[in-house]
């Protein structure tokens, strides 16, 4: 009766034990109404779709991937840490050929946690997206990878990981920061000196809706995606775009999130946002799976759609349309660094910037100074001075996957250095070099 | 006094046993074009040494169904299906007379699109021209509200005169979210019901000519328990696949199983393979295929393959095969005794198992020769043949009983009692049973390497099993405390309920609806036997505020025997 064209596997954790508080948006509830849709739709008896029960991510793979400061347990609970391990599980389907393509349904999500994690920020503590692409290089091989984030709010965690990483390509389509949190992803922020162009932020005015979001899809992310090439590519799937979404003010249908998870053909999508637990959620979330799987998702309608009251104003199309003309540019003739150090300096060969960040969720205001050693061999050793009206000054050392030498040597050196005379509270390394992965303080 | 009948593939078996050990035991011939002649001719030979007057019940396992709807002597039957969004209805389409309807209701119960009322007549008007008696009305997410199911359910209107002789409502099906499974669920249950009612008067009418008119009649299922007969005529469909737990029952009932086991069950055709988890069945955790077709119909998970004492012996190069081809009886069955086989006739496993000395079963001559001669052919010895398909038998139960388990351990494992996370299956025991069980023991026990146990009476272990089933039951309940309702939807019960309604009513009011409506059937359950198995609910909250609770309960009476026949008869 029915085959899908694509295997899928579907990574379902609801964390039905796990919320911010009672009545916030990242509740219990969440994913209960999805899971119903799903279950009801009898999706898991196509063959070629499989449900999977994700694994648990462990120490080393959050460790491998953020600072977490003062330690891991202090910022991610076990939701968390299933929530990544689900992520893990849907990469290790489509690795091992188990299935052509995973979602990984999860929650809580991750897109707005950064390098350095202090506590919650936009409802996220630990980048599961970041998680699994971590894993992908460490044990399969994979280098070349690209994030498209379609989550209404820009995805600055993601960006923040991957900003100085020239093999990661970060897109991001979300409503304007000047509307809406965290108020960034403006398109001047593309990557770091080593990884000009890297970073492409789409800001979408209010009110854009199915038609807006295809044309940035043809017309900026396809041709990107086409000439960068990537091994894999990974959609984070926020569904909070839709038109029922209460934090919000996007008109994206379910029919239109299907139509974009055609178009852009992601190896492995993962749940972000969407707070229409609802009226949007169980819908959005079904039409990803049929489209994913390669079936017909022509059926699926939410109850509230309105063909008339749902399209977009004309003043949109056209603001898009000249948007769609320039952005492509950044990727493919990025700026020269003099025009696009966004407030950093070079000093005694090192790029140093500093970024204050503010944790919404937890209410923890952190203060960063970012150094990158702007080596002409590998990405360049990364050192990340933190304080935060929760912690004292602490430090972490990254020593980049295929770190040069030099680096390698500068980096551990550091670290050492760090422990005996500087006054850190806490310190991490990352050596991917080594796969060594390390903690002080108490 | 129990009575306990199995009509399996090639034999029908009978017992009559009480607590004090079995009275009485026959095994027939299955005649497969008149069930009801194999169940009279095994209830006549239980009552040639039986007072009818002592027998208080009667269980009754057939392949009725599934032999309907196997042969395609099934009837035509009218499916109304409302899908509201999602995948499309017409994507399911299981037969002819198939009308997808408009008309939505969402997850939470809340009507989105109305029936459109002169859309369903003409549907039903259509079906009726096609001359179509049997009905289907199946909505998504009527488990949740029946709204839509039970419009057309009235549309179609009553038993006499132009309405329909029976109507099946998707949500009695249960409570359980599965929108396509519940379509060809209801489908099936239609399909069979004129066929399962015919046998169901020939049966009662029987029992009343044999003296038995007083018994209680249930039906066995396949997830290890029965229901009234009388409940089985609405349900058909739960009876079908029974065989397997019969025998599943019956190894309960004659052995004291505390390890993970492995249970064979070898007969004419094929073997029955089911796992033990620290002595308990395991469940199919979303329900049975029938044909290509997955249903809510819940089983035990028994894993079937075409090996039996039956199973025609063949050589492939240097490999000698067992089954899957059944041909016909063994020579020293249908050999008489004095008498030549046929020329070119084909050796099965019993034949195998006569020249290996492990039985010695009918005609052990006529084994000899079919296998001498199907060597010559060959150019094999016989006895190496015999003990090489002998071998080839065990290695095919042992791999499939590999898979089967290597199958669960991927899985989540479900007992009949509970949901057993992170466990793994590791056999330490294997029961055999069925015609062939003491003669296969040896080579079972040396393939598998774990200790092999053949019960007493293991020839008769299914119909022991059927005897001795209790009654089971199992229902969903549903609220929704902003919408202020209750629904079970089984019990097709839907009552409002104050906002103050929590899990802890919920779950009180799912048994008691539960051992309520058995004892409307004239069923007596153990409030002891009765379990929740799941019980959730759920804060709603709308724009930061808490409006209400959803709540979703699971209870069933846990399958079980009425008691041990663990002595040795008399």
């Amino acid at each position: 009766m029915h085959e899908a064209k694509h295997s899928l596997g579907v990574i379902l954790f609801p964390a039905f034990d796990w919320s911010i508080s009672p009545t916030h948006p990242e509740r219990e509830e969440r994913l209960l109404y999805t899971q119903d849709q799903l279950k009801e739709e009898g999706l898991f008896d196509i063959e070629g779709v499989d449900e999977y029960k994700p694994g648990v991510a462990s120490r080393e793979d959050v460790e491998r991937t953020h600072f977490c400061f003062p330690e891991l347990e202090a910022v991610a609970t076990r939701s968390h840490m299933v929530a990544a391990g689900g992520c893990i599980t849907a990469a290790d389907l489509v690795m091992q050929g188990r299935a052509k393509k995973a979602f990984a349904l999860v929650r809580p999500p991750g897109h707005h946690a950064m390098k350095v994690v202090q506590g919650s920020r936009g409802f996220c503590n630990i980048n599961i997206e970041a998680v699994m692409i971590e894993h992908l290089r460490e044990n399969h091989g994979k280098r070349r990878i690209a994030v498209v984030d379609t989550d209404c709010h820009h995805g600055d965690g993601t960006q923040d990981i991957y900003w100085h990483d020239p093999d990661v390509l970060f897109i991001s389509l979300h409503q304007d920061g000047r509307t809406l949190y965290p108020g960034t992803g403006f398109p001047t922020d593309c990557g770091g000196p080593k990884a000009l162009g890297r970073t492409i932020n789409i800001p979408l005015p209010p009110g854009t809706s199915d038609e807006g979001y295809m044309m940035a899809m043809e017309r900026v992310v396809m041709p990107i995606l086409k000439d960068f090439q990537p091994e894999v590519v990974i959609n984070s799937a926020g569904q909070d775009n839709h038109f029922t979404d209460p934090i919000t003010n996007m008109n994206l249908t379910a029919q239109g999130y299907a139509k974009l998870t055609e178009l852009l053909q992601a190896d492995l999508a993962v749940l972000e946002g969407g707070y229409s637990i609802q009226g949007a959620l169980p819908y959005v979330n079904l039409g990803i799976c049929l489209s994913m799987a390669g079936l017909d998702y022509s059926g699926v309608r939410e109850p509230g759609f309105d063909a008339v009251r749902h399209s977009q104003r004309p003043q949109i199309a056209e603001y898009l349309a000249k948007m769609c003309d320039t952005l492509p540019e950044l990727y493919f003739n990025p700026p020269a660094l003099s025009e696009a150090m966004q407030g950093g300096v070079i000093e005694d060969g090192w790029f140093v910037r500093h970024k204050d960040i503010y944790y919404d969720t937890d209410g923890i205001s952190e203060a960063q100074t970012e150094s990158l050693l702007m080596c002409d061999s590998c990405r360049g050793l990364l050192k990340v001075v933190s304080r935060s009206t929760k912690n004292p000054d602490c430090l972490g050392v990254e020593i980049p996957v295929d770190a040069c030498p030099r680096c390698r040597e500068m980096g551990l050196a550091h670290y050492d250095e760090a422990q005996a005379k500087d006054g850190y509270r806490y310190t991490q390394l990352i050596n991917r070099v080594d796969r060594q992965y390390l903690r002080h303080g108490f | 006094m129990y009575l306990g009948i199995d009509v399996g593939g090639t034999h029908t078996d009978a017992v009559a046993l009480d607590e004090a050990g079995i009275a009485a035991q026959v095994k027939v011939k299955t005649n497969h074009h008149d069930l009801l002649a194999s169940v009279n001719a095994a209830l006549a030979g239980i009552l040639a040494t039986v007072d009818p007057r002592d027998v208080r019940q009667l269980n009754l396992s057939t392949t009725l169904s599934t032999n309907a709807i196997v042969q395609g002597t099934t009837e035509d039957v009218g499916m109304l299906v409302v899908s509201g969004t999602g995948i499309h209805a017409g994507d399911f389409m299981l037969c002819r007379d198939y009308h997808a309807l408009s008309g939505s209701i969402d997850h939470r119960g809340s009507e989105i699109e109305r029936l459109d009322e002169a859309e369903v007549k003409a549907a039903i008007a259509s079906c009726r021209k096609a001359g179509v008696r049997v009905f289907g009305c199946v909505g998504k997410f009527s488990t949740r509200n029946p709204l839509h199911e039970n419009t057309i359910r009235q549309m179609i209107g009553p038993a006499e005169g132009e309405g329909a002789d029976a109507v099946t409502l998707g949500h009695e099906l249960g409570g359980r979210l599965n929108f396509p499974r519940r379509l060809a669920t209801a489908y099936f249950n239609c399909a069979v019901w004129r066929v399962f009612n015919t046998f169901a008067d020939a049966v009662e009418k029987s029992l009343e000519r044999l003296g038995l008119g007083h018994v209680r009649v249930n039906t066995l299922k396949a997830d290890g328990g029965t229901f009234p007969l009388s409940q089985a005529r609405k349900m058909p469909v739960q009876s079908i696949f029974s065989g397997p737990a019969a025998s599943v029952m019956g190894i309960i009932a004659l052995c004291d199983i505390t390890h993970d086991s492995v249970i064979l069950d070898i007969g004419g055709t094929t073997t029955d393979i089911a796992v033990f988890v620290d002595g308990q069945p395991l469940v199919e955790h979303d329900g049975i295929h029938i044909g290509s077709h997955p249903t809510l119909v819940r089983a035990l998970k028994v894993h079937s393959i075409g090996i039996g004492g039956d199973s025609a012996i063949s050589v492939l190069g240097e490999a000698v095969r067992v089954g899957p081809n059944r041909l016909g009886p063994s020579q020293a069955d249908c050999v008489a005794e004095g008498c030549a086989c046929a020329e070119n006739a084909r050796p099965t496993l019993i034949d195998a198992l006569n020249c290996t000395g492990a039985c010695a079963h009918g005609n052990v001559a006529a084994s000899r020769q079919a296998m001498e001669a199907f060597a010559r052919c060959h150019s094999i010895s016989p006895d190496v043949l015999a003990r090489q398909a002998v071998e080839a038998a065990a290695e095919a139960i042992y791999k499939s009983a590999r898979e089967l388990i290597g199958e669960i351990n991927d899985k989540p494992v479900y007992t009949i009692h509970e949901l057993l996370e992170g466990r793994r299956v590791a056999p330490r025991r294997v029961y055999i049973m069925g015609g062939p069980a003491e003669a296969m023991k040896e080579a079972v026990r040396q393939r598998f390497e774990l200790f092999t146990v053949v019960p007493k009476h293991s020839g008769v272990a299914n119909a022991i099993g059927a005897a001795l089933t209790r009654n089971t039951a199992s229902l969903e309940l549903f609220a929704d405390t902003e919408k202020g309702v209750m629904f079970i939807p089984a019990l097709r019960h839907r009552e409002n309920v104050p906002r103050s309604y929590n899990l802890r009513d919920a779950e009180r009011d799912a048994l008691n609806h539960m051992l309520a409506h058995l004892s409307e059937m004239g069923v007596f359950a153990d409030r002891d036997n009765a379990q929740v198995n799941h019980a959730t609910s759920f804060n709603m909250v709308s724009d930061g505020a808490t409006t209400g609770r959803n709540i979703r309960v699971k209870c069933q009476i846990k399958p079980g025997v009425a008691f041990p026949l663990a002595g040795t008869g008399r």
